[in-house]
């Protein structure tokens, strides 16, 4: 008599479908986490962590908003900065300036950081793709 | 000549297409999602300071330099990009603190300063500064 062997495959469409349905709904949480469109510099190395931090964008029109909220000068940004930093001088500073910008707008918005009382400053990237 | 029994048929649903559907995004989800997080490089807070004239001590100092014109200059040294990431690793091996400083010229793009940051990175550097540019002739 032939024997047939049925795996069981159930389970494992179920928990494929669960991964699927899961990575659906947390992925535009992720990518929607800055609305303002930058084209971040792509680097190999990479350190910062997801965690609760405030996002400084410096779009390449010269535009500076803080955790998507339009801030009109490097005082405002400071002001906001403060207002940020007054519960959690911890909190991390994330710029994310587009590769267009010149350096030192970049560098007048980490003095306005470090002048707010900001203890940890990192520069936003993309991973590197490769090709 | 000998008929078959037939056996009952089974109401079995077919999953084998579901399956391969539902592995093959979760594949795409897993290589694609990497793209879409946003990765960073921690910073000191830029001051002014007077790059070429390093304070004098006993560890060994990684100054680099990114001029208007795009050239590059390691400890006053002029280097390429490549042999920055051939040199850089060299000299941070015999630095305790492994710290580079960059500084830039006012009009280097942000792109150009990143790079040679990613490369300090790569070659081990534990503290990024930057700087404001006031170089000493």
């Amino acid at each position: 008599m032939k024997h047939t062997v049925d795996i069981d495959i159930l389970p494992m469409a179920a928990v494929g479908l669960i991964l699927v349905l899961i990575m659906m709904v947390i992925s535009p949480l992720v990518v929607s986490q800055n609305s303002t469109p930058v084209t971040l510099p792509q680097t190999h190395t990479s350190e910062r962590k997801v965690e609760n931090d405030i996002n400084i964008t410096y779009t390449q029109a010269g535009a500076l908003l803080v955790n998507d909220e339009p801030v009109r000068d490097l005082d405002e940004l400071g002001a906001a900065l403060e207002r940020e930093l007054v519960s959690d001088p911890y909190l991390l500073i994330v710029v994310r300036a587009d590769t267009a910008c010149l350096h030192s707008g970049v560098l007048d918005i980490l003095s306005a950081a470090k002048a707010a009382g900001a203890l940890r400053i990192a520069c936003a990237t993309k991973r590197f793709r490769e090709g | 000549m000998r008929r078959r029994p037939v056996e009952p048929r089974r109401n079995e649903l077919i999953l084998t297409s579901l399956v391969d559907i539902a592995l093959s995004l979760v594949i795409g989800f897993m290589v694609a999602m990497p793209l879409f997080f946003e990765t960073g490089i921690f910073v000191s807070a830029p001051g002014v300071a007077r790059v070429g004239k390093s304070e004098p001590g006993s560890d060994i100092k990684a100054n680099v330099f990114i001029a208007n014109s795009g050239s590059i200059l390691l400890n006053e040294s002029p280097v390429s990009f490549e042999n920055l990431q051939d040199l850089l690793p060299k000299l941070l091996d015999r630095s305790v603190e492994r710290r580079v400083v960059v500084a830039t010229d006012d009009s280097v793009r942000y792109e150009r300063v990143m790079r040679v940051l990613d490369i300090a990175k790569q070659s081990g550097a534990a503290d990024l500064a930057l700087l404001r540019r006031r170089r000493v002739r």
